[in-house]
């Protein structure tokens, strides 16, 4: 068995060192995703192209507009003068929101209770419309708070404090859970395209007629990208923390292990779904299909699986990268162990050996 | 003309005789229509919250029934020890832990402001932020009505206050609801992507296989076999939009407010981009594996950088600049303007001439490209 296996596994080795090019987008897609990635993807919301009606024209008026100048959030860059112009600028996406304050307003502000501003806002880019609504509430509260002093301190006082990420950096949460999703790519889909390629171009057959048996054929194929996999995950890993300095709480080991029984859950979707189709073809679509979009979405990398409709949170808990995103996150931001992370292992140490079984189970040694 | 035709009804008859292809190039669009469209949700709900009471008075439940009765926070646990508390937010129990402090309600009544404390798991920066947000604003709208009751008690004081506040509008989605601005981008995902894969994986596939060189053989010429290839991918591309959109419209009621006439055009210029890139990548691969790799690149990149998923605004200036260069990104606005703000032409010649160039420009390099692999 061990010649077997050992031949196998040096021949689908060769294969890959022969086509360079998927092996060198197999290591460099990953680092420049989170190169890209880190820097690109920032969750906080600035700049906001404001424009201001001041029908008023007091120091009533400018001290409001002041206070939006100097938020650092803001950019005034229009005066429209009415609603139709402030249309023409939403169109042209020349502002995201538009502040009329009234000709009366230095008269209200001194003798009623309360004086009304106009926001117009843009609200094709909901989450960014959402952050505008709250930004613009919290700069006339301020003022409010100001203008009222001696009658209005609020009774409570609120201590806020940020755990694991005091900084709120988005790429301390974004990082670890692309190491997840990539991982899973390329277990996923390269271990599903191995066998169907053998079996398209005709190959699978001339092995079958040897004395060799479906595990380690299949054991044989795997094991390579197993490595393969690991030696990308632990550069990513590292891109990470030197790109970013991202700080790693908890345990390395743990990691390393926990990593590896991820990748063994990948790779036995992958073979499974290899075993089961024709072609290469379908073999990435299957791959696409079974792994990289539920991970995606599913899976908690960015959409929260909270706010998501019950059927999906449903569905979310037979997605593996959701598992190995918590563990993944608890090691690097919480520095949590294994302790509070059995469960999650288990459950991918069960779906890969199930899945493998299975694909052991019914790869047919028999020619078609 | 002819032999162009009968490539094309070649290449449809292959593609409906291979069921798993069917349910892949059918199917996979709509599934992910349905399931990305449902899950994004950038509103933030079901907040696991833990709350740990200090004081136990009718003040302190008050304010903890505030939690309970919010549509954004799951009250799941109360805690009695303030030691535990990070256990909750370690184990992942819970996302936020509010603490309410001894002395509470006495400390309200002689205006002694006691503090409250918010902690928040911080991972998800995004909706750390947003929740503490909610977190805050429930214990200061408590507090206000503490306030408001101790003013109602000296009249003359409410004559003295001034308060500014915002009267707020929002156009072209009054509800803020992400799926109106997420699903058009899924539309454009959608086309980018069957045009893209399929035409250089069908390229390649030919290759692979062998049946490349039959058709060399041929008196076909290498333009014949591009278009013929590439026209199947490109009906079949906006067969999916068209069944996209029709379930943008009735199952996620997204409103259409532009000319969807106008929209179908600015398709078919954009299509030309993606194809083109298909046939580039079918040139400089020699394996289905490597052509799903690249076209893999191409996608994972433009689809990130364009404004898809995270605003091209929030992105440092380098890359804003970097995004210049992605067709997706003009074509992404052009869906959305059209879409939610009724733009019409006027407004987005802009994105359409830079989209025209591109289109015109991939494509012809590709086409070249290709004519001298083939020959």
């Amino acid at each position: 068995m061990n010649t077997r296996f050992s031949a196998i596994f040096r021949k689908e080795f060769r294969h890959i060192v022969r086509d360079p090019r998927s092996l060198m987008i197999v290591i460099l897609m990953p680092i420049l995703m989170i190169f890209i990635y880190g820097h690109a993807i920032k969750f906080d919301i600035k700049n906001i192209t404001l424009g201001i009606n001041d029908q008023n024209k007091t120091s009533a008026s400018r001290e409001l507009i002041e206070k939006f100048e100097r938020s650092g959030y803001f950019i005034i860059s229009a005066h429209p003068k009415n609603s139709d112009e402030v249309e023409q600028l939403f169109q042209k996406r020349k502002i995201k929101a538009a502040i009329t304050i009234p000709y009366d307003f230095s008269e209200t502000i001194k003798n009623e209770f309360r004086s009304k501003v106009q926001v117009l806002i843009d609200g094709s880019d909901s989450n960014t419309a959402t952050v505008i609504m709250n930004y613009i509430s919290i700069i006339m509260a301020h003022l409010s708070e100001e203008i009222n002093y001696q009658f209005i301190r609020s009774p409570i006082s609120v201590e806020p404090r940020v755990w694991y990420n005091p900084d709120l950096e988005s790429v301390n949460f974004i990082i670890p859970g692309l190491v997840a999703i990539i991982l899973m790519m390329i277990c996923a889909l390269m271990t599903s395209i191995t066998i169907a390629r053998e079996k398209e171009t005709g190959t699978l057959e001339q092995i079958l007629v040897s004395p060799i048996r479906s595990f380690e054929i299949i054991f044989g194929k795997v094991l390579p990208y197993v490595l393969i996999a690991f030696i990308d995950g632990a550069l990513i890993v590292l891109a990470a923390k030197i790109l970013f300095g991202i700080p790693i709480a908890g345990s390395l080991i743990q990691l390393t292990i926990l990593s590896i029984i991820y990748l063994y859950a990948s790779l036995s979707i992958g073979v499974f779904i290899s075993t089961r189709v024709k072609t290469q073809q379908v073999a990435m679509m299957g791959a696409l299909l079974a792994t990289i979009l539920p991970s995606l979405i599913l899976s908690g990398f960015i959409f929260p699986i909270r706010s998501m409709p019950l059927l999906l949170r449903i569905i979310s808990n037979i997605v593996p990268a959701k598992y190995y995103l918590d563990i993944i996150r608890g090691i690097i931001l919480k520095g949590i162990g294994f302790t509070y992370l059995w469960h999650n292992t288990l459950f991918l140490f069960i779906l890969g050996t199930i899945l493998l079984l299975i694909s052991v189970a019914r790869f047919k040694t028999k020619l078609d | 003309m002819q032999p162009i035709l009968f490539l094309i009804r070649k290449e449809f008859i292959q593609v409906f005789r291979d069921k798993p292809m069917l349910f892949i190039i059918f199917v996979m669009p709509i599934l992910q229509l349905l399931l990305l469209g449902s899950a994004v949700s950038t509103d933030i709900k079901n907040i696991t919250t833990v709350i740990c009471d200090l004081d136990r008075t009718p003040s302190s439940r008050e304010l903890m029934r505030r939690f309970q009765h919010s549509k954004y926070f799951d009250l799941e646990y109360i805690e009695s020890d303030r030691k535990n508390i990070t256990r909750y937010l370690d184990q992942g129990k819970a996302t936020i832990a509010i603490v309410i402090p001894t002395k509470f309600e006495k400390d309200l009544l002689r205006h002694q402001i006691p503090t409250v404390q918010i902690l928040v798991d911080g991972q998800d920066s995004n909706s750390s932020l947003i929740a503490m947000g909610y977190a805050n604003r429930i214990v200061q709208s408590f507090s206000l009505e503490k306030l408001q009751y101790n003013l109602i008690k000296n009249p003359g004081v409410i004559r003295q206050i001034h308060l500014v506040e915002p009267e707020t509008r929002i156009w072209y989605n009054p509800n803020l609801e992400a799926k109106n601005y997420m699903i058009p981008g899924i539309i454009v995902i959608l086309l980018t992507v069957i045009t893209s894969l399929l035409t250089a994986l069908g390229l390649v596939r030919e290759k692979e296989i062998g049946t490349l060189e039959q058709l060399m053989v041929t008196p076909l010429k290498s333009y014949q076999l591009m278009i013929g290839k590439t026209v199947p991918f490109a009906i079949l591309g906006m067969f999916e939009i068209s069944f996209a959109i029709g379930i943008a419209k009735l199952w996620y009621q997204i409103p259409i407010r532009g000319n969807l006439s106008i929209f179908f055009g600015f398709a078919f210029i954009f299509m030309f981009t993606t194809l083109g890139v298909g046939i580039f990548i079918s040139t400089i691969s020699k394996t289905q594996q490597q052509a799903l790799f690249l076209t893999w690149f191409f996608l994972v990149f433009s689809i990130l950088m364009s404004g898809f998923m995270f605003p091209i605004d929030n992105m440092p200036q380098i890359m804003q600049y970097l995004t210049y260069i992605n067709p997706v990104r003009y074509f992404l606005t052009i869906v959305r303007e059209l879409f939610l703000k009724g733009s019409g032409l006027s407004y987005l010649w802009h994105q359409v001439l830079i989209m025209t160039i591109f289109s015109f420009m991939v494509i012809t390099f590709s086409a070249i490209r290709f004519q001298k692999r083939v020959s």
